[in-house]
């Protein structure tokens, strides 16, 4: 992704530029925490699959899965503003790709190569056809695709195993390693996954990201800035192509298994829930939101399977009362309702001297943020 | 009896899942990867006084209504046997039995997290419906070395034991069907031209290759004419036509989708083309499919089957289905007249388990597979004469042998010859 | 020299034809206004210089031929359309906006002289500058969108009913501060007005447009002068 050079450029120059005074540094800029944080979280995630029980590791290497597939989604409708109704389809794509090229034997890192590949491309395809027919045309195409996707994946039996489906046990953990499967394969999770996310976060919060929120703020607006709203679409498309492709990856990893079911039209409804749900164009909230697909089905189980249906749309109305802008938000609510609480007392305000940097020095102050990058 | 569900731990899993990145001390043990237990030692779910069986199975969505069949029948099946104190196993201890049921929604990804919650606390899998969501964690269950038997699905996959050490699947697979009517029509000793018409997937191929492996090498059969539609089409009223025009008298005629059915009887008596018509059990219902479609007008509709079916009332007065009827009301929670056969199925599957359980003399995964794999000709309750659980063929699944049926207006009588 | 020629220039909205031969031409730092009912076709004319609307004719910018070319593409040339009603981005704030603007200049460091050249310039917006859009009243907004609109580096800004809806102080805060913009920038204007009095303040000459075409061309002192501009746009 070629944004991310760009990308570190307004940040480093900013955190340089601007003369900061020790009091105007928020708790999160603070050097140790600049770079403590990020390596403490990285030492926890390497040992984490270690120390947690096998039911445990399933449990966050399916969140891992989805996580990416709501991140995708993200990309184009939380963060461009289009409507997606169709990314259960390249998860399910990736997948196919990804048991086809393991039982043809291929490189895996080959089929890798290809599971990103041919989502892209289709992704692509699709997008350039819908998304000059603008509004909620691009909504409607996409409702299509999983909707063709199951039949097409029972029909091409040749390479799907039709309504039978394609298993692939393809990662055990390497001899020698010491690792039980179940670490192994939270390890890729979290690598590959890892790297997603980061690429993903360098690309909204960089020049594309600006874009992207310009096109979904306001089309013509776009139009006279220069930025073509058509090209961002479906770059923004493709990309989720992409990252749903990528999760398709995954999931064979995790699951190990695709049939015409993976991608039933009911799931990219769970995913676009699980989006809201977890926080709309947020990063931290499509982690969340991969969270509550995976961790709220077996919540529910555990009340009472018969009703697991009624429960999920329950919790689901719950956190949307409670909680509009989704999970991420907790903390602001929290911190809001704590501040109403102290107030009369001198609380931390936001720093009236504008910098230049502003935009991102007030990153935890302002509930935008996150979402629109530093634009 | 309330139904047993792992409500304290599955809760702990979500918490714990919740607060994961906060490294809680629940480390540095291998809890949940037991290695391999000694010779003889109890496998998981089963103490000297109770076993327990786990089941992932959809309960919502679109196939939670058979889903929860499946559940159901088994429930009331074990729940009057625990009330009666439980059931004797080969080993002389008498064990109640226990299920732990978990909705899938017809998700392979969910049933395959539903087993990997279950596998460590349940004796063995069974009963749950759906060939993609047993699929999903079929080769993590051989790896587990964990029972997945007696399941609800036609892919004969689970049936090869070589392929499958740990499967079994209980219903009667698509060959197994077109087998049968294949059987009676090569058996009626007349003249018959055949069109078929199938789905294009391994279900009108499975009914097809069965049909054909029947009649193969008899003479008095011929098929004149054959075609496929797709899942996805709306209409086949074009190969309707084109059948009729072939002269054929029989019609064997393997879709499982609802509507095209009755589209599909109704066009041919546009046609006046009255061929005999097979069609596959899940699509042959009276009320549903025959009645709307204008079934009286054909010479004979057949289907299959092996279930007494409990709403009829050739079996109103039956002993098996009256208590049946009562314990899937008082153990199964199933209020009403099940809808499903699935339900008189799950029954079926907690007879044969209880048959496997009787035979075991070891408290272990490995023997209950050896005593379940030797049932012969096991007339399970409600279990329509001439059919049985076998399990010692290779290749078959639990119940391999069904009758044809014919249509009599309202319900289906079990016919032993053709006409 | 010319910096804009438009040269019978029609347009439609679907099949409905909207501009029938529109002529104007803005010289290079020059402030033009165009005048007329609701309905003559003021706005549609800007449309079709920024290549919203599908056109006819030929609309000449800098000696390029810049009809039937996209929106970005007509922006990328240095074509700025500050629309009627405004098109701010409620979600992001001010300052973020104002980058907005500058999405296409490589030159950050001026993009920052800029932001601050634009505060300076509206003061309003140095007070509101981590509000989000949405919080800002009408003419804070007008205002942002003007400053967005140079915050592009500009050759031509196109400027449409910057006036509208802003009570009449605000209105002549704005077009005060835009003349002030006019005279230390040199960009050039093409202006949409229904204020014609407002008008005349900024801009050097203007077209009178009626059902789609001119009617009147003149500088302004001319057009001032004469009655039936007075009686129709000048309020007696």
């Amino acid at each position: 992704m070629a944004s991310s050079s760009k990308t570190s450029g307004p940040a480093a120059s900013a955190s340089t530029s601007s003369a900061p005074s020790s009091s105007a540094l928020s708790f999160k800029q603070r050097p140790w925490v600049r770079w403590g944080a990020p390596l403490l979280l990285l030492v926890g995630l390497a040992v984490l699959p270690l120390v947690m029980t096998e039911s445990t590791n399933d449990t966050l290497a399916r969140i891992g899965v989805f996580a990416v597939a709501v991140l995708g989604l993200n990309v184009v409708m939380g963060y461009t503003g289009q409507v997606s109704l169709g990314q259960i389809f390249f998860l399910g794509l990736g997948a196919y790709v990804t048991a086809y090229g393991v039982s043809q034997e291929w490189n895996i890192v080959l089929v890798f190569a290809l599971t990103c590949l041919i989502p892209a491309v289709a992704g692509l395809v699709v997008a350039l056809a819908a998304a000059r027919l603008g509004g909620l045309a691009i909504a409607m195409v996409t409702v299509a695709l999983p909707i063709v996707g199951v039949p097409l994946a029972k029909r091409l039996s040749d390479y799907t195993g039709g309504s039978q489906g394609l298993s692939a046990r393809f990662v055990e953990a390497p001899e020698g390693s010491g690792l039980y499967d179940d670490q192994w394969q939270l390890y890729i999770v979290l690598v590959v996954g890892g790297i997603v996310f980061l690429l993903t976060s360098l690309l909204v919060r960089g020049k594309y990201g600006r874009a992207f929120a310009i096109v979904k703020g306001n089309e013509n607006v776009a139009s006279s800035m220069g930025i073509s709203p058509y090209r961002y679409k479906v770059l923004a498309f493709t990309i989720a192509s992409l990252i749903g492709g990528v999760s398709g990856f995954l999931y064979m990893v995790v699951v190990q298994y695709t049939s015409p079911e993976t991608m039933s039209f009911g799931h990219s409804i769970e995913l676009l829930v699980a989006m809201v749900i977890g926080g709309a164009g947020s990063i931290v909230g499509s982690i969340l939101g991969g969270a509550f697909y995976v961790v709220v089905p077996d919540i529910t189980n555990a009340i009472d399977p018969s009703l697991t249906a009624l429960l999920q749309g329950a919790l689901l109305l719950a956190v949307l009362f409670v909680l509009p802008g989704g999970l991420v938000s907790l903390p602001r609510a929290v911190m809001r309702g704590l501040r109403r609480s102290t107030a009369g007392r001198g609380s931390a305000a936001p720093p009236t001297t504008p910098s230049p940097t502003a935009g991102s020095g007030s990153a935890t102050e302002n509930p935008e943020t996150e979402r629109q990058g530093h634009v | 009896m309330n139904r047993h569900f792992r409500s304290r731990r599955a809760v702990g899993i979500a918490a714990a899942s919740a607060l994961a990145l906060t490294l809680t001390a629940c480390g540095g043990n291998d809890a949940g990867r037991g290695g391999d237990a000694a010779e003889g030692a109890p496998s998981p779910g089963i103490t000297d006084d109770s076993v327990t069986l786990g089941i992932t199975t959809p309960l919502s969505g679109a196939t939670a209504g058979p889903g929860t069949c499946t559940v159901a029948g088994i429930q009331a099946y074990f729940g009057a046997k625990n009330a009666e104190g439980g059931v004797e196993f080969g080993d002389g201890q008498t064990r109640t039995v226990e299920i732990e049921a978990l909705d899938d929604g017809y998700d392979p990804q969910q049933a395959a997290a539903n087993y990997d919650q279950l596998k460590n606390d349940v004796f063995a899998m069974t009963a749950g419906l759906g060939t993609p969501t047993n699929r999903a964690w079929r080769d993590a269950a051989i790896a587990d070395e964990v029972p997945q038997v007696l399941i609800m699905t036609g892919d004969p996959l689970f049936s090869d034991t070589e392929q499958s050490p740990w499967q079994l699947g209980f219903v009667p697979i698509y060959q197994n069907e077109g087998e049968a009517f294949g059987e009676l029509l090569a058996e009626s000793g007349e003249e018959h031209k055949v069109a078929i018409l199938s789905q294009n997937d391994d279900y009108g191929e499975g009914y097809v290759e069965g049909f054909k492996s029947a009649v193969e090498g008899a003479d008095n059969i011929e098929i004149v004419e054959e075609l496929t539609y797709e899942a996805t089409d709306t209409s086949v009223d074009a190969q309707i036509t084109e059948l009729a025009n072939s002269g054929a008298d029989v019609f064997f005629n393997a879709m499982s989708i609802t509507p095209l059915v009755i589209s599909a009887l109704q066009k041919a008596q546009q046609l006046n083309w009255l061929p005999s018509w097979f069609l596959p059990s899940n699509t042959s219902s009276p009320g549903a499919i025959l009645q709307p479609g204008g079934a009286e007008a054909f010479p004979g509709i057949y289907s299959v089957s092996f279930a007494k079916a409990p709403q009829s009332p050739a079996f109103a007065e039956d002993e098996d289905v009256q208590a049946y009827l009562a314990a899937l009301k008082e153990y199964g929670d199933y209020q009403d007249p099940p809808a499903f056969p699935h339900c008189q199925w799950s029954w079926m599957v907690g007879a044969t388990l209880d048959q496997a359980f009787q035979e075991m003399t070891e408290p272990t995964r490995e023997n209950f597979m050896e005593a379940l794999r030797s049932i012969e000709g096991y007339q399970a309750p409600l279990m329509l004469e001439g059919t049985s659980v076998t399990t010692t063929e290779d290749n078959q699944p639990a119940v391999s042998t069904v009758n044809v049926q014919k249509y009599n207006g309202q319900g289906y009588d079990t016919v032993e010859s053709f006409g | 020299m010319t910096l804009l020629e438009l040269e019978d220039v029609t347009a439609f909205y679907e099949s409905v034809q909207v501009l029938d031969g529109v002529s104007l031409s803005v010289p290079d730092q020059g402030a033009v206004g165009i005048l007329g009912a609701n309905g003559a076709g003021k706005t549609t004319t800007l449309r079709a210089i920024s290549g919203t609307v599908r056109t006819g004719g030929r609309i000449v910018f800098d000696g390029k031929d810049i009809r039937g070319m996209r929106p970005d593409q007509v922006a990328a040339l240095g074509i700025a359309h500050v629309p009627e009603g405004r098109g701010t981005l409620g979600d992001l704030t001010v300052r973020d906006n104002l980058r907005v603007g500058a999405y296409l200049r490589k030159d950050r460091k001026a993009v920052d002289t800029d932001i601050e050249y634009c505060l300076d310039l509206f003061p309003n917006l140095q007070d509101r500058i981590t509000s989000n859009a949405s919080a800002l009243s009408g003419g804070e907004q007008q205002m942002l969108a003007v400053a967005r609109g140079i915050m592009s580096k500009p050759r031509l800004l196109l400027l449409d009913e910057a006036s509208l809806g802003l009570a009449p102080s605000t209105a002549r805060n704005v077009y005060d501060a835009i003349h002030r913009l006019r005279t230390e920038s040199g960009i050039a204007m093409l202006v949409v007005e229904q204020n014609a009095n407002l008008a005349f303040t900024l801009v050097d000459s203007a077209t009178v447009l009626e059902t789609g075409r001119n009617v009147l061309t003149g500088t302004s002192a001319e057009l001032r002068g004469m009655d039936e501009i007075r009686r129709a746009y000048l309020g007696g």
